[in-house]
């Protein structure tokens, strides 16, 4: 019988619970550019560990900067 | 009276006079309606994402305040006829704001600034490259 393979299962705990000085915002879209790929889609909260509480202010302050056209809707995220 | 924050984009082409015209407009109908301003920042032009009616940069302006909710309507109904403005988004912050309240968010801001202005000097540096994405994301 075949071991299953072992899945890698480092704790990824949530960034923004473990850092209480990080604040999500909206206006920071440096900060942002971490949470959205190269072609500017959100990253799913599986890859980075990050809580739902938490995933779910993310992805409002990064619709609210596309809005402002801090962060693109689809496109290069560098520019 | 609540606790907003609106942040809109100008053309970049405006000149410092219309500018400023447009700003002292703005800022006259929440002092007019009783609001008062608690923190008015000039971020300059910085370039869009995407285009927006053909322009690919921006001015920035970022305006706190404290208002009546027909404040807010009034404003975005003069941004609504005004083609000079590209771009508007009114955020609530708080349900209720008294004298108080809005001593202490300026405090806030003003400490908020001085501890940015100590943390460019630092240079601090991302802790998310996209090295460990990449590693991350081939697990699951």
């Amino acid at each position: 019988m075949s071991q299953p393979k072992k899945v890698f299962s480092r704790r990824r705990v949530c960034r923004f619970c473990t850092e209480k000085d990080v604040t999500i915002d909206y206006k920071d879209s440096k900060a942002l550019r971490n949470f959205v790929t190269e072609r500017g889609k959100i990253i799913p909260r599986r890859i980075y560990g990050t809580c739902a509480k938490h995933q779910r202010q993310l992805t409002e302050a990064v619709k609210r900067a596309r809005q402002l056209a801090l962060l693109p809707y689809m496109g290069a995220t560098q520019f | 009276m609540r606790h907003y924050e609106t942040t809109y984009i100008l053309r970049p082409n405006l000149g410092e006079e219309q500018l400023t015209e447009i700003i002292d407009r703005t800022n006259a109908i929440v002092t007019n309606d009783g609001g008062s301003i608690i923190c008015l920042d000039r971020w300059g032009v910085k370039r869009l994402a995407y285009e927006i009616n053909k322009e690919s940069q921006g001015y920035y302006v970022y305006l706190n305040y404290a208002a009546p909710g027909s404040t807010v309507n009034e404003i975005e109904r003069i941004f609504k006829i005004d083609d000079k403005v590209l771009r508007f988004l009114t955020i609530k912050l708080g349900d209720a704001m008294n004298a108080e309240a809005i001593e202490a968010e300026k405090q806030r801001i003003a400490e908020k600034a001085a501890a940015s202005v100590a943390l460019s000097e630092d240079a601090e540096v991302d802790e998310f490259d996209s090295e460990t994405l990449e590693d991350e994301s081939t697990e699951d």
